[in-house]
């Protein structure tokens, strides 16, 4: 275990993808530009030191989530959490149940709000403007930045209502152009095929697939910018499932996603960054092909390989 | 070492996968080794049995196979543990190869004790003695899933190599001195050319060792010590002609 190669794997931190000096503008970054280990993301105070973190030089941030800790009451969920969610990319986080994955997606679009007791300290910088700051338009952040949750939640009115009813809050539409969002919305949601002919009927006559998609329909057509997945194909059998996935696949090309899921092979297929996250804490954050081939941390490694005591 | 599967099953069927990976490691040691004992005791009926014996290793390779693709179709391996399944299916077909060429050099042994013995032969048996040895220490490395032991044996393979070479050009010249014996000494060739590329897949099963145990591989160049393929031996010239041009 003393070669050389041994030792790189050790380090704490490395650069992905393509090295400084390629040439390419640097991109925009919240990180001080003096740093000259730009590529490298210096560990956050409080941060186990024991974490791995890999951030991409090259790619974009589009939600910088920086020293994030919450509570529900006095119990911490989340120590310290910063990572970079990238545009245009799908990130996964997992995790065994309680380690926090859930919550940090609920932070996302303070969601956890609604509850009492529930707290968050911190910076989430979307664009570079802190969601978390006091005063800010809950509305407008939840037209940017849209949630699918686990259950799908299908509104008690027809399939066109479900979402129709989401863009009216934030626009105010002729019908026919209200009528072409909606055809598109379920076009990318891939459900238009199968519902064209029943916009009237009611969301809760579909199947549990259908109504997933139905709500990945209704969350894309208020044009977010983030989309926010917490197990959405986890109530799904195989088939809906695999056209969830190719869905997050077709959607990735305008949304920046974040994915929560047990299912570890779903995060390997679907996503391109992975966080790996443990009582509270991100263990490691890495391309996902890197996480699922070869972590830099063995608790990563046990975890992905079902060996977690 | 490494913690436990949730699931035992699992650890049951990689430590199977490892002992037949093992299994077949100690019949490629014992097929070299009998089958260079044969050539130097021109032993042809121990030979056949060598020949025969190739075909367990054979069958080895394909419950090797089948254990594998199970493992990869049913577990959904990731990292260690994908890398154990990928790395046990290549050290496999390794060790099939290098048993083929212990069986090539019983099956040649055979043709080889029709015709009088041949001086060189006794060059043979320290060159087995090294295939054997690295073929024994990568092994050794594979059960420990030590990389550096794997890195001695890689490294090493470069001797077997610069063996070789000079045996060439020692048979060479013996078949030069007398066409009679130009029958044994290809025979003989081609017998250190196999302990040579016996050599060549021990280092492979070392590069699998070390991708094994480190998820990265071993890229560096392999050093090369067998010049062999680029010797030229030009005949004398008769006496008299020029050297033109």
């Amino acid at each position: 275990m003393n070669s050389p190669l041994a030792q790189s794997r050790l380090q704490q931190t490395t650069p992905l993808g393509s090295s400084d000096d390629d040439g390419l503008p640097a991109p925009p970054t919240h990180r001080p530009a003096s740093d000259p280990r730009a590529a490298l993301r210096p560990l956050a105070d409080g941060q186990s030191e024991h974490a791995a973190i890999a951030t991409s030089p090259t790619l974009p941030t589009k939600v910088d989530i920086r020293n994030i800790n919450f509570f529900y009451g006095k119990a911490q969920a989340l120590k310290n959490i910063s990572l970079a969610l990238y545009d245009r990319r799908v990130t996964a986080f997992i995790g065994p149940s309680g380690c926090g994955k859930s919550t940090l997606l609920r932070i996302l679009n303070r969601i956890y709000e609604l509850y009492p007791g529930q707290s968050a300290a911190g910076e989430v910088l979307l664009d570079g403007e802190n969601i978390l700051a006091p005063g800010l338009d809950l509305n407008r952040l939840r037209a940017k930045i849209g949630m699918v949750f686990q259950k799908p939640t299908p509104f008690p009115m027809s399939i066109r209502d479900n979402i129709a009813f989401g863009i009216r809050l934030y626009e105010r539409l002729p019908q026919s152009e209200l009528d072409e969002r909606i055809e598109s919305a379920l076009r990318r949601a891939a459900l238009w095929d199968e519902v064209k002919d029943k916009l009237r009927q009611s969301g809760l006559s579909l199947s549990g697939g259908q109504q997933q998609r139905l709500c990945i329909a209704r969350a894309i057509a208020i044009k977010p910018e983030v989309l926010l997945l917490d197990e959405p194909a986890s109530a799904l059998d195989p088939i809906s499932t695999q056209r969830i996935e190719e869905l997050i696949a077709e959607l990735k090309s305008d949304y920046c996603i974040a994915i929560v899921t047990h299912n570890m092979q779903q995060a390997a297929r679907s996503s391109d960054y992975t966080a790996f996250l443990y009582l509270g804490e991100l263990i490691e954050f890495d391309e996902t092909e890197r996480i699922f081939t070869h972590p830099k941390l063995r608790r990563t490694e046990d975890y992905i390989t079902g060996r977690f005591g | 070492m490494v913690a436990e599967h949730i699931i035992k099953s699992y650890d049951e069927e990689l430590q199977r996968l490892n002992n037949m990976i093992v299994e077949m490691g100690g019949l490629a040691e014992s097929q070299l080794a009998a089958a260079v004992e044969v050539v130097i005791e021109r032993d042809s009926d121990r030979a056949i049995r060598v020949v025969e014996g190739d075909a367990q290793v054979d069958q080895l390779e394909r419950e090797i196979d089948n254990l594998a693709i199970r493992l990869l179709a049913l577990r959904q391996p990731m990292a260690r543990d994908l890398r154990e399944i990928v790395a046990a299916l290549k050290i496999a077909s390794d060790l099939e190869r290098i048993c083929d060429y212990a069986a090539n050099v019983a099956k040649r042994s055979i043709a080889l004790a029709q015709s009088p013995p041949v001086g060189p032969v006794h060059a043979l048996p320290g060159m087995a003695r090294l295939a054997l040895l690295l073929v024994k220490d990568v092994i050794d490395a594979y059960v420990a899933r030590d990389a550096d032991r794997a890195i001695e044996v890689w490294n090493r393979d470069e001797e077997l190599d610069e063996m070789y070479a000079s045996l060439f050009r020692v048979f060479l010249t013996y078949m030069m001195e007398d066409p009679r014996n130009i029958g044994p000494s290809t025979h003989l060739l081609f017998i250190a050319k196999n302990i040579e590329r016996i050599g060549d897949h021990a280092t492979n099963i070392a590069e699998n060792v070390y991708y094994l145990v480190h998820g990265i591989p071993l890229e560096q160049a392999r050093p090369k010590g067998d010049s062999s393929s680029l010797q030229v031996v030009a005949p004398e010239r008769p006496a008299g002609q020029t050297g033109a041009r």
